[in-house]
């Protein structure tokens, strides 16, 4: 069952991360327009704001997805002198402490939206943004890295608890950056 | 507070918690213990101020250009065409792994990516033509580390804006140490093989027609390049506008190599999402501390602790120099470097150093952490791409490298002048 969670998890956040890459592109496509429009001399305006929102709505919203691909870099020296059992504990008490505080910045980044909302707040520039608009989306980006970073702790727990300890390296073990980036 | 935070950052990092959660711990744990004011209030703020940023968005696009350029098949052409131009010094076909990771880093802006492209490429190449493992392997991981000197560089876009100094200046001052280091691993390696001449391969020399054929394959880089570095230097453009830029220069490249697919752009366009969520967690982690550090006044305590030491400022970065070198075993480069801003770069500036110096000696050290065992991510990432032999070949070919670097990080003290001659040329 836990695995078949993980599963399901991890493909969501692949077509999330898809959509991420996407506007990333779009956001690269956008600034090169803008470029090549000021050279016959105008100009959208407002590059580097939606720049600006286009990457905190990328990292809020790709976080989970390289949680889950085991992105997230670890100084494993101590972890690798044990055996499986060992690193499962490692992995688990990792995966609690990391939920915790991915929890706490998902709480502490309500206020910023909600006060946005009550005060109607728009950015102070040209394109005078309402911040809610880019706030409760970058919001709901933290809220989804602590409900997959809680998700995915209870699973490591609950294989820990059924003794197959071993299973959970797969998806709460330490990173392997070079099998990603060849 | 210092000890506070040194011992907390070692112990955590131990116990292999994230390194990014790591800097949040930390932050919380000095708004509890040495702050008279609750911080943790500004956090949402803080990740927000942090994240929203037009500087960073140039990270995803540095990323993503060198995933472009590395699944679209570009590195073959490149190690080949320099094979062509370089092989015939002392050493062969090692000076071409030196020569294609230079190329790389210039366009690409990570280390590790530079490193696994050229070891993938280079790597089938040495077995077959009876090369000694060691230097071969050792001269791949290390040339794979100037990706983050030569501009355009991730790390320095995060030291950049971490220390609020400036970008392009950064950039300007990476340009001549890097490229200085590239020509010494060169030497380096022409020497070595001409001591002994059984640790390279034969040495080869080729037509030139071929010669000339073979730059075809470079000039589409070398032109990214100067895209990407002219258009911020002549002020076209701010460091995430030419890495716009470069993006779409990379494609046109891929595509013109006939490497862009569906699948190739899933790819590349995840394996960015990936890597750049790693470095922001890192990066806003950092942030939080920052601000903590500074608000519960680690400036003044700093001071203090400085003057209790009386170290000349020469002393002060020598001493600098060799934490880094310890710490190096042990951590890798953005996460060496983003915990150890906080703390030392307000220190070493208050000692009288420039910013943006400072910036380039800290490159040339965590290069070397790098390659130093036994966690030296390129040193893995070589083996990693090996069929055969053990990790230490690597990292004894690596070590003639990284005594070169050390020597770059001696000049750099004693020459400041090797990074800072350019930025103040063209202010």
């Amino acid at each position: 069952m836990e695995l078949k969670m993980i599963e399901t998890l991890r493909r969501i956040n692949r077509i999330v991360a898809l959509l991420v890459g996407f506007g990333l592109l779009a956001c690269a496509a956008f600034i090169l327009a803008d470029i090549i429009m000021r050279q016959v001399g105008t100009s959208f305006g407002g590059t580097e704001e939606i720049a600006g929102y286009t990457m905190a709505l990328a990292t809020s919203w790709g976080m989970a997805f390289t949680l889950l691909e085991l992105g997230h870099v670890r100084i494993d020296l101590l972890r690798t002198k044990f055996q499986t059992f060992g690193r499962a504990l490692f992995d688990v008490f990792s995966m609690v402490v990391m939920s915790a505080v991915i929890v706490t910045i998902a709480i502490k980044a309500w206020p910023v939206v909600e006060r946005s909302i009550t005060n109607s707040s728009r950015a102070n520039t040209p394109l005078e943004t309402p911040l809610a608009l880019v706030q409760l989306p970058w919001f709901a980006g933290w809220v989804w890295f602590a409900v997959v970073s809680c998700l995915t702790t209870l699973a490591a727990l609950g294989l820990l608890l059924k003794r197959r300890h071993e299973e959970t390296e797969n998806f709460v073990g330490a990173f392997a950056e070079q099998d990603t980036l060849q | 507070m210092i000890g506070y935070v040194s011992v907390g950052l070692l112990g955590l990092l131990a116990l292999s918690i994230p390194v990014g959660i790591v800097l949040f711990l930390l932050g919380f744990g000095i708004d509890t213990f040495f702050s008279s004011f609750p911080l943790t209030r500004g956090l949402g703020n803080m990740v927000w101020s942090s994240s929203n940023s037009a500087t960073l968005i140039a990270i995803p696009f540095f990323v993503l250009l060198g995933e472009i350029l590395v699944r679209s098949g570009v590195a073959t052409r490149t190690y080949a065409a320099l094979d062509r131009w370089v092989s015939w010094l002392p050493g062969g076909l090692i000076h071409a792994n030196v020569a294609t990771a230079t190329m790389f880093s210039a366009t690409s802006g990570s280390s590790v990516a530079t490193a696994a492209t050229v070891a993938t490429v280079a790597m089938p190449q040495a077995e077959k033509l009876g090369y000694d493992p060691k230097l071969f392997s050792g001269a791949i991981a290390a040339g794979g580390t100037l990706g983050i000197m030569i501009p355009p560089s991730i790390n320095l876009i995060v030291y950049g804006f971490l220390t609020q100094s400036s970008i392009p200046q950064l950039f300007l001052a990476g340009l001549v140490p890097g490229l200085a280091l590239a020509l010494a691993f060169l030497a380096v390696t022409a020497i070595i093989c001409t001591i002994r001449p059984e640790l390279g391969g034969q040495r080869r020399t080729f037509p030139f027609p071929q010669m000339l054929r073979a730059l075809i394959d470079l000039i589409p880089i070398i032109i990214l390049f100067g895209l990407i570095v002219g258009s911020i230097y002549r002020g076209w453009a701010t460091p995430t506008e030419a890495a716009a830029v470069g993006v779409a220069g990379a494609f046109i490249i891929a595509l013109a190599f006939g490497g862009v697919s569906w699948d190739m752009l899933i790819q590349s366009l995840t394996g960015t999402v990936k890597i750049t969520s790693m470095i922001m967690l890192i990066v806003i982690g950092a942030s939080f501390l920052n601000f903590t550090l500074a608000s519960a006044g680690l400036g003044r305590e700093l001071t203090e602790f400085m003057n209790g030491l009386g170290l000349t400022p020469l002393k002060t970065i020598l001493v600098v120099v060799v934490l880094y070198i310890v710490l190096g075993f042990f951590i890798e480069t953005l996460s060496l470097m983003v915990v150890t801003i906080p703390i030392i770069v307000p220190l070493v500036v208050a000692q009288g150093y420039d910013v943006i110096w400072f910036g380039i000696l800290m490159i040339v050290l965590i290069e070397m952490a790098l390659i130093t065992p036994p966690v030296g991510l390129n040193l893995y990432v070589v083996q990693g791409a090996r069929n055969s032999g053990s990790l230490n070949e690597v990292m004894l070919g690596a070590l003639p490298y990284c005594l070169t670097m050390l020597g770059m990080a001696f000049l750099l003290i004693a020459f400041p002048q090797i990074a800072l001659w350019l930025p103040q040329l063209l202010q």
